[in-house]
Formats: structure tokens, C-alpha cells, sequence
């Protein structure tokens, strides 16, 4: 009996230190790294970029949080990251922005938010808090700029008929009402004299009557027209018969989607003279999309678009914040890729895929850790954010 | 109680669904829509009846003799990613495909089942650790990116009203086959309804639940694979994201209880299926937004089950009231 109580002390010993060594090989910085979505392919590509390069590159370990969906989940998941010894965190969730601020604030660890922006309100809360790091992200006039240039893309082509697919408009998601307002705001300034969209045609007006309805009505646009419209992600029967309807609609052109547009729509225009729009990221299935023709034009947020962000985060927690002259937090601005055909589809990913030399890479990036960098350094490298202009870096 | 005549009980049997459709026909007419307006909505009507009568097969199996599953849409989504996977790597067709789904699913049942049976943790625990398990055995597997087939025609060139309608004719023949005229079929309905009296006549309860969990895990395959060859694509859903399709299965499964007064259980709740997918049809066609159709879904579903409570009060009073005119 004594021996075997030994036997147990030793087993759990060796439990305990087997437990520990994967901690003390890791990096010596942890950074918790709160998501929305774990399973997109937007966010695989994002977590790819973090955990099979930054990771390695940097003396890092990223802790990733579960699939959050309540405000009450995110602080759950940075109370976590709090036990775990996180010295930042980087954000892509966005139920309750000001309360993940306020608590790392609190608890005294950096935060910062990927691919977003906090609104202006927002901004002038909270830009002076010391572990507010900032925001890089696609700001929603950017949003509202890809939808626009989207719509605006077919139309100079000549078409007139179009679907819409608004993805979380329903739900009222802020990037999904800019994008699907900026398409409609492409139809009335293309539609010819006196085109309105439900008989408003300022941006404002539109996107307020998105934001007041959760949904966007078809109908003539001047002389464009809106012939179908789906919304939400129902994912039954009904739902995906409305998709198929809206594919199916007579002389329906092109559909613009303002997410997951292949994923939703793509076997249903498939074999179709039918054009699908979409945003979304540069994946190898986006690619095959493309190259088979399914797909026709991809705005896609590029997955090292994150590069940034991780080193201003990185800067703050080594002691060098990047703030303004007036010692506040960043907020920059940072858009898409456009692919609309398949070689520059195939030439963005391969850039943005790869796991030895992606788009930000550390020598770039590195450019941006010493101390002493400026918000203005800082903001005009962040807006070389096209394909051409990194390209142009890395060289 | 007398048995009513073949043609009553076929004119019972068929009265909810000729009902629903006679209701929404009305509707459709007031809209100035047409409820079957063109192959897009055969089509839906048709996968639905497929998907929420083998859904309904799926969860009845176990469900009728108390075990409670949640995993039905792991198993579906597991299934349909496994095969979706070797389909691309190995150029497989489409009923190849079908058929790999169905085995690795029937497979996925039997290891849910002998973890119920070996454990003999109550069964409603076990389904949501398989749920979970299987949605993240999907996820490893893949590598959270999914399955994405939209490029394979003739994948997607299985969304055809033709295979819909043979799937399901071939599942509703199997399965009835096999519930009511086999041995198989005679032991689960013996431990349906009472498992100890049917236990100590020497059914083997094990090898039963182990069968059943085999069948529902065989039909979610085929769940799972109808799904995926309709948008070209598996998505990944983690943290219970895949339990929800088990719950369009519950009304047409009460449905099915009431007609099976009359006809088969089993045709009687494909029958409550075609209930359902006339209604998911009128969602369609008729633009229902997301929250009114969950809305207009749980009012029918309790409003079924108050009638079935209270079945035999309603009735009395619709006949005293008969009786008082005459």
C-alpha cells in the first residue's frame, strides 16, 4: 500500500512537470486573443498567420479563447487570459468592446483590436487609457467603400439586374449595413436621374433605414434594379430555398453578397451565366471558386492584414506604446484586397499563404518595434496596406 | 377501440398534411403568390421532406425508447466531412460519396452506442459529449476550414427532385422493413413498450440499442450528405453548433404519433415531414423573415402537443355540442 501511494506521488509528479514543460518552452510573452469566429475561413487564416509565423518569428505564445458570442463569454474568456499570466490581448470580438476595455484596464494588461474600429464615441472614451493600445482595422466608411465600389464594378459593366445577399444585416452587424449601404449608394448615384433607393438617396438615410428595418426592400433603383434579397444565416430549408430562388430569379445578373458568398450561394450559381460578388478572405476553395468561375470578384481582408496590430501590441507590452502627441491610442484605418479575376486571385494568395515569407513579415514588421517609433510612422505604414504597396515594402 | 375502415384511415392519415397545404394555398392565393411557382421550390419541397423524415427516423429510433440525442448533427456533419474529404482526394462520385457517409455515419452511431451501453451514463449525457466530440473530431480533421465542393458538378448535381424523391422512397422502405418486420424491428418495439417485461422474455436490450443507434447514425449519414451536395460545402460548428437540426424533427415526430393511429408510424411521420416541408416551402415563397418563423414553428409545435394532452376533453365537448344540435 505504502509503495503504491509512492508510486502515485511519483506518477503525479511527473504529470505536473510534464504539464509544465510545454509552458516554459513557450515564449516568455503570452498574448490572449479573443475571437467570434473560430471556424471561418477568414479566421483560420488569421489564426494561421499568428500561430504557424508571428509565433515563431517572435518570442510569443497566443492564447486563443473559444468561439465567443455573449459579453458575458468575452469576459469569462479575459478573466482567463488574466490566470494565464497574458500580458495583452487582441481582439476580434466585438459584443461588448467598451467592457473588454475596461477590464483588461483594470487588470492592467494591453489591449487591442484586430480588424475593426471602435466608433468615435467609443474612441474618445477610451483613447487615453495607458493599456489601451488601439485599433487597426477596416473602419466602417471603408465597409461602406467596399460595398460601393463592388456594386459600382458591375454596374460600369453595363448590368442592370441585380441580387443581394446581407448576411447579418438582420442581426444589425455594423460592417454588414455599411457594406450592404454602400452597394444600394452605388445604385442610386449609377441609376440615372433621380434614382433612390425607398426614396432616400444620402448614405446617411440609407444606412439608417437599414440599420430601422434590419432588412433591405428589392425594387427599381432609378434604372438598376433589385430584383431579390436574402438575409441572415438561417442555414434550413427555408432559408436556403430563398438563396435558391434568389439565383434562380429571371434576368437577375449578378449577386452581391457582403459575406460568405460562395459558401451560401456558390452550388447555386454554379453552371450559371449568374455573377457572384462576395467578401470574404484569399483561401485555396476561394481560389478553385474562382478559377472555375463561380466567383467573380473578392474583396478580401488579406490574413497577414493582422501583422500590424501584433506589433504595436508587442511594442506596448515591451514598454513602448505608439501614441499620438497627445498620448492617445491608435486608430487606423486599413482596407482590402480586390481580386476579379482568377491570376490575381491565385497572386494574392500566394503571397498571403505563405508560411516562410507572408505579406507583413518580420523584417517589415520589425522596422516598427524599436522604441521611439512615431503615431505617424506608424499610420503611414499601416496605410501602404494594397497588395502593390507591400509588395513594394518587401522589396 | 374500433378500427376505422382502410378508407377512413387513409383519409385520417392524410388529413394534416392536406390541411397545412389547403391553409397555405389560401395564404399563398391572398399574396398573389404561387406556393410551387417553378422547379426551385419542387426542389426545396422535396429536400425537405427527405431531410426532416430522416431526421425524424434519426431521433424516433432512440427517442421512443428514452434515449435522448443530441449528436444526430455531429454525426451529420462528421459524416458528410469525412466523405466530402476522401470525394475530393479520390474523385468519388456522388453515391459513392453517399455511400462512404452512410457507413462512417452508421459507424459514428455504433461508437455512441457502446459508449452508452458500456458506461451506462444516462444517454442524454452521452449524446452531448458525442455531439461536442464529433463536432471537434470535424474541426481537427479538417482543420476547421470545412469541406468545399462547389467546383464538383456532379456533387452538387445530386440536388436533383429525382434523388430526393428515391432517397427517401428506399430510407421509409428500409426503415419500415426494418421496425416492423423483422426480428430486430419486433425486439425494439417489444422493449418500446416496456423494456423489463420484454428484457426477462430474453430480448437482448444491448445488441437492440447498439442497432438502433446504427440505424440513426446510417440516416444523419445520408442527412449529412444531402446538405452538403446543396451548397457545395461542409461548414465547421463547434460548442453544440450542430444540435439545432435535431429540433425540425420533433413536430413532424408528434405528427407522425397521431397518424400512426392510422397507418404505419413510420409513413405517418413522413407524412408529418411533408406537413413540414410545405410549411418551409410558404417560408420561402412567402419571404418569412427568420424570427417569424421560429415564431409561427414553436406556436404549431405547442399547440400539437396541447391538443394531444388534451385530446379526449376537446373531443367530448366537439361531441356533446354535435349531440345538442342533433
Amino acid at each position: 500500500m505504502k509503495n503504491l501511494k509512492r508510486i502515485l506521488c511519483l506518477a503525479l509528479c511527473l504529470m505536473l512537470t510534464l504539464a509544465c514543460l510545454p509552458a516554459m518552452a513557450a515564449g516568455s510573452v503570452k498574448i490572449g486573443v479573443l475571437v467570434a469566429d473560430a471556424t471561418g475561413a477568414e479566421a483560420l487564416a488569421f489564426r494561421a498567420y499568428y500561430e504557424k509565423y508571428i509565433a515563431k518569428a517572435y518570442d510569443v505564445e497566443f492564447i486563443y479563447s473559444e468561439e465567443l458570442k455573449t459579453a458575458d463569454g468575452e469576459k469569462d474568456a479575459i478573466d482567463n487570459f488574466i490566470v494565464n499570466n497574458c500580458k495583452a490581448v487582441i481582439s476580434f470580438s466585438s459584443v461588448d468592446r467598451p467592457a473588454q476595455i475596461e477590464q483588461c484596464e483594470t487588470a492592467g494588461i494591453y489591449y487591442a483590436v484586430a480588424t475593426g474600429t471602435l466608433t468615435d464615441e467609443e474612441y474618445e472614451d477610451f483613447k487615453n487609457y495607458e493599456h489601451y493600445v488601439g485599433a487597426i482595422g477596416p473602419s466602417l466608411n471603408t465597409e461602406f467603400q467596399v460595398g460601393y465600389n463592388m456594386a459600382a464594378y458591375y454596374i460600369d459593366q453595363g448590368m442592370t439586374k441585380f441580387g443581394m445577399f446581407g448576411g447579418a444585416v438582420p442581426y444589425r452587424t455594423d460592417m454588414h449595413i455599411y457594406r450592404a449601404a454602400g452597394m444600394l449608394c452605388a445604385m442610386v448615384d449609377k441609376g440615372g436621374e433621380g434614382a433612390a433607393y425607398q426614396g432616400v438617396n444620402k448614405p446617411d438615410d440609407i444606412i439608417g433605414m437599414i440599420y430601422g428595418t434590419g432588412t433591405i426592400e428589392t425594387g427599381k433603383i432609378g434604372n438598376l434594379e433589385l430584383l431579390a434579397y436574402v438575409g441572415g444565416y438561417d442555414f434550413d430549408d427555408a432559408w436556403f430555398g430563398k438563396l435558391a430562388q434568389m439565383a434562380g430569379t429571371e434576368g437577375i445578373e449578378a449577386i452581391l453578397t457582403v459575406g460568405s458568398g460562395v459558401d451560401v450561394l456558390g452550388s447555386f450559381v454554379a453552371g450559371s451565366s449568374v455573377k457572384l460578388a462576395t467578401v470574404d478572405s484569399f483561401t485555396p476553395a476561394m481560389g478553385e471558386a474562382m478559377n472555375s468561375g463561380i466567383i467573380d470578384y473578392v474583396a478580401g481582408k488579406f490574413a497577414t492584414s493582422i501583422g500590424p496590430i501584433f506589433i504595436a501590441t508587442l511594442n506596448a507590452v515591451n514598454g513602448q506604446p505608439i501614441r499620438n502627441e497627445e498620448g492617445c491610442a491608435l486608430a487606423l484605418d486599413q482596407g482590402y484586397w480586390v481580386a476579379t479575376n482568377a491570376e490575381q486571385f491565385a497572386q494574392y494568395y500566394a503571397v498571403d499563404s505563405s508560411e516562410e515569407n507572408p505579406a507583413y513579415s518580420k523584417d517589415i514588421l520589425d522596422a516598427y518595434a524599436p522604441a521611439g517609433v512615431s503615431y505617424e510612422d506608424f499610420a503611414a505604414f499601416v496605410a501602404q496596406y494594397s497588395f502593390e504597396e507591400i509588395t513594394a515594402l518587401k522589396k | 377501440m374500433k378500427k376505422p375502415s382502410l378508407i377512413k384511415s387513409l383519409l385520417l392519415s392524410l388529413l394534416i398534411p392536406c390541411a397545412v397545404l389547403l391553409v397555405l394555398e389560401i395564404i399563398a392565393l391572398a399574396k398573389g403568390v404561387r406556393l410551387f411557382a417553378n422547379t426551385d421550390s419542387w426542389k426545396l419541397f422535396f429536400r425537405a421532406v427527405a431531410n426532416v423524415t430522416l431526421t425524424t427516423f434519426a431521433l424516433s429510433v432512440n427517442l421512443d425508447s428514452g434515449r435522448f440525442d443530441f449528436s444526430l448533427g455531429a454525426v451529420a456533419m462528421l459524416s458528410a466531412t469525412i466523405a466530402g474529404t476522401l470525394s475530393q482526394q479520390w474523385n468519388m462520385g456522388p453515391w459513392l460519396t453517399l455511400a462512404v457517409a452512410v457507413c462512417v455515419a452508421a459507424g459514428l452511431g455504433l461508437i455512441h452506442g457502446g459508449i452508452y451501453v458500456l458506461t451506462r451514463i444516462p444517454p442524454i449525457i452521452v449524446s452531448l459529449g458525442m455531439a461536442l466530440f464529433y463536432e471537434g473530431c470535424a474541426f481537427a480533421f479538417t482543420g476547421g476550414k470545412g469541406v468545399s465542393l462547389v467546383t464538383r458538378m456532379d456533387i452538387i448535381g445530386f440536388s436533383q427532385i429525382g434523388n430526393y424523391i428515391l432517397v427517401t422512397a428506399v430510407a421509409v422502405m428500409l426503415v419500415v422493413l426494418l421496425l416492423d418486420y423483422t426480428r430486430f424491428g419486433a425486439n425494439y418495439r417489444a422493449l418500446v413498450s416496456g423494456q423489463k417485461i420484454a428484457v426477462e422474455t430474453g430480448i437482448h436490450e444491448v445488441g437492440n440499442a447498439l442497432g438502433c443507434y446504427v440505424v440513426s447514425g446510417a440516416l444523419m449519414g445520408v442527412v449529412g450528405f444531402i446538405g452538403m451536395a446543396n451548397t457545395g460545402s461542409q461548414q465547421m460548428a463547434l460548442n453544440f453548433g450542430s444540435i439545432g437540426i435535431m429540433f425540425t424533427a420533433f413536430l413532424p415526430m408528434f405528427i407522425g404519433g397521431w397518424i400512426g393511429r392510422y397507418i404505419n408510424k413510420r409513413i405517418g411521420i413522413m407524412l408529418g415531414a411533408v406537413s413540414m416541408a410545405l410549411i418551409s416551402l410558404a417560408y420561402a415563397r412567402f419571404d418569412t423573415a427568420s424570427s417569424v418563423q421560429s415564431i409561427i414553428s414553436a406556436l404549431l409545435l405547442v399547440l400539437f402537443l396541447i391538443y394531444l394532452n388534451n385530446e379526449f376533453a376537446i373531443l367530448s365537448k366537439f361531441r356533446k355540442k354535435q349531440g345538442a344540435k342533433a
